[in-house]
């Protein structure tokens, strides 16, 4: 168990998540609604020749449809966009150490892993992407990816707020997401990052000499880029993936515990915040709290089962961490589907292994910036409906009736996750590709094979095999996955609230969303769910390695 | 006539998803990180070029990684596999004075005189969160120039 001042410094960091959220939140409406800010006098000329540029309508709404689609479709260009210049590094600029394109199956997977905010990587950045990659496919599909899961979170939240007419438009909140909110906050975190040690460098690797070199001539190579500015977005943008394979453990991706927490804080901040702007475009704050409270309680829960193992310096664990940050980062990382590690995953206790699945099958603990919310809904509908079938009345939510269409809808995004991951797991095996990449068939191997579908379906990206998962089932798999798991819960989703819009509101109060008892039966009914859903799964992994005492 | 309309049609609706697909490449992929790097290199050059050490006018490594230390007379960093980085630039207290008997005998330092190298340099954001650990290149620049005798070869 952990200590006073380690539990101190776990309230500490959520706390500030928490409070800083609640400051940005209004902030960030604003920023949806269009309303009058003080970056205006710079930004609107821009923005606005951008707009024009592109022949968008600024004022022009959208359906759900046309508004899911365009967010797909730009997607879509931009890991083309990824996929050619990883697939061309080698005659692009900025490639000091001539590292050669990759292979069409990695730049796929690569490609689609960061577009779709997941992040998975089979490779190592510092040994295969030159600075161009790092900044064109990398950084760049980055910020995209997290604005897409913000703009998309935010329309569905306007199509279940009563009176309102359309989801909004897609490219004006797209390029609002940019230049308002993640340029700005990333501006600040990456220079703060550079100076608590994080290099920031196109100058290329430096050949340097060590200090018994000084006599034997050995000589090291330091691998330094442009990493601040990608550990910024990576962190903010809870996208994970790392400059370096070894993403956070590497000291120069995280130096020192000052960056650990700092890291820890960037990745809280955005999904925390955007349980604040739930309500405050629903115009109803308090329904804020059960998405808040019923997110950090499970978060919560997830934090004490990690903590139960003695956390001690092992294999796997670096120094200037130690075994609390790491097991604190590990649960972070997955509950709001990061995915970036300061450890090696093999190195942590089996019950952290637990809990970092728990965030990533729940995926709303508080989740990814933007989908973490709109699961939280989809649980609400569920546990309203289920809660409805106990009490014998008509479910409703925020005033409206949830009708059958609504729970079919809500089922299927709930049933997409366990279909894309129980699925390719079992195929992994029945195909011979775990054996082909040299897993072992044992408890500990099968954790790592479950753990890479699971994280590449919630979009997380932390992984156990990284590059040893390079081969072409492993590549194309798990990009059919990630491509899944990110666009067909949010279609599904976008359909639920499309379908809201406009619909007739009761004044009279129903059940109310916004009690504590509410929040507990959420929290209950989403453990149910989730728990029952993948218990075999768990059971033949972690919990088996946990009673074994591996 | 048809053709040419659903031409026009289809690249209007395109026009505003390959624009920003590609402006948002520029400034996401290219002017951001290149502005950072600008900015860095001017405020804080130390860190933005990764924390490079000289002796001897040559660059003998970085703070934050560690390197390879084999010969006796160095404290030395834990094996290359034993942490998750395999660059792990730091060692616990209780591993740096594990070695203190044998760097003392190897240089003949008294071990007291280590073990006082090894208590100032505990790293004192670590201490903050409870963990006692010393950085090897640290110690060992600072041996280096501390014990100008015994590592001439060096300082």
């Amino acid at each position: 168990m952990i200590d006073a001042i380690q539990l101190l410094y776990v309230i500490g960091i959520l706390g500030s998540a928490i409070l800083a959220g609640w400051q940005l939140a209004p902030y960030i409406t604003r920023v949806y609604s269009r309303a009058p800010g003080r970056l205006d006098r710079v930004l609107n000329p821009v923005e606005n020749r951008v707009y024009r540029l592109l022949g968008v309508d600024s004022q022009g709404g959208m359906g759900w449809k046309e508004y899911f689609f365009a967010a797909l479709a730009v997607n879509i260009v931009q890991m083309v966009i990824g996929f050619l210049i990883l697939t061309n590094q080698d005659i692009l600029p900025l490639n000091p150490q001539h590292f050669s394109g990759l292979s069409w199956d990695l730049a796929l997977n690569t490609a689609i892993s960061i577009a779709t905010n997941t992040n998975l990587q089979h490779y190592s950045g510092e040994y295969a992407l030159s600075y161009f990659s790092q900044m064109t496919a990398i950084q760049f599909l980055q910020f995209t990816s997290a604005a897409t899961g913000i703009c998309v979170a935010v329309a569905f939240v306007r199509g279940l707020t009563s009176g309102t007419k359309d989801m909004g438009n897609f490219y004006v909140d797209f390029v609002r997401t940019i230049t308002r909110i993640l340029i700005p906050l990333c501006l600040v975190a990456s220079v703060v990052l550079v100076w608590l040690g994080i290099p920031q460098t196109v100058s290329g690797y430096v050949n340097a000499g060590t200090v018994e070199g000084l006599v034997n001539g050995a000589s090291q190579v330091i691998r330094i880029g442009p990493v601040a500015s990608l550990v910024s977005i990576m962190q903010l943008g809870t996208n994970g993936g790392g400059y370096y394979g070894a993403n956070s453990a590497n000291p120069f991706q995280n130096p020192n515990p000052a960056t650990d927490i700092f890291e820890i804080f960037l990745m809280l901040l955005l999904p925390t915040t955007l349980c604040f702007v739930y309500g405050e475009v629903l115009g109803k704050k308090r329904e804020t709290r059960p998405i808040l409270f019923g997110a950090y309680i499970l978060f919560a829960i997830d934090l004490v089962i990690a903590f139960i193992p003695n956390t001690a310096l092992g294999p796997g664990i670096e120094t200037r961490f130690g075994g609390f940050f790491s097991a604190f980062w590990t649960v972070v990382t997955t509950a709001v589907t990061t995915g970036s590690v300061n450890s090696s995953l093999g190195g942590e206790h089996p019950l952290a292994i637990l809990a970092a699945f728990m965030g990533m099958l729940i995926q709303s603990t508080p989740g990814g910036k933007g989908v973490g919310l709109m699961y939280m809904v989809m649980y609400v509908v569920i546990t309203v409906f289920i809660v409805g079938l106990m009490s014998g009345r008509t479910p409703e939510y925020l005033g409206m009736k949830i009708n059958s269409r609504d729970v079919k809808l809500v089922m299927v995004a709930f049933l997409i996750h366990p279909l894309i991951i129980l699925v390719p797991t079992i195929l992994a095996y029945a195909s011979g590709a775990v054996a082909a990449i040299g897993v072992p068939t044992t408890t500990s191997g099968f954790t790592e094979v479950f753990y890479e579908f699971t994280s590449a379906a919630a979009n997380n990206g932390s992984d156990f095999l990284g590059a040893q998962a390079n081969s072409v089932f492993f590549n194309v798999a798990t990009a059919v996955v990630m491509f899944l798991g990110r666009y067909a819960p949010i279609g599904v989703l976008m359909a639920l609230s499309g379908s809201m819009m406009g619909r007739k509101r009761s004044t009279e109060v129903g059940l109310r969303t916004d009690s504590m008892i509410f929040t507990l039966v959420l929290v209950a009914s989403i453990l149910i769910v989730v728990v029952l859903t993948f218990f075999p799964f768990l059971a033949l992994g972690p919990i088996a390695s946990y009673f074994q005492g591996a | 006539m048809e053709t040419t309309t659903s031409g026009k049609k289809a690249k209007r609706a395109l026009r505003p998803i390959i624009g920003l697909g590609l402006l948002s490449l520029l400034v996401c992929g290219l002017f951001f990180p290149l502005f950072i790097t600008g900015l860095a290199q001017v405020l804080f050059p130390y860190q933005a070029n990764g924390e490079l050490v000289h002796l001897k006018g040559e660059v003998v490594g970085s703070n934050l990684i560690a390197q390879n230390f084999t010969l006796p007379i160095f404290f030395q960093p834990r094996n290359e596999s034993q942490s998750a980085s395999g660059l792990d630039p730091d060692i616990t207290v209780q591993m740096a004075d594990a070695q203190i008997g044998r760097i003392s005998n190897a240089t003949g330092i008294p071990a007291s005189s280590l073990q006082q190298v090894v208590n100032e340099n505990v790293d004192v954001e670590g201490r903050l969160v409870e963990l006692q650990y010393v950085n090897v290149l640290t110690l060992n620049i600072q041996l280096i120039n501390e014990y100008q005798s015994v590592y001439s070869a060096y300082g």
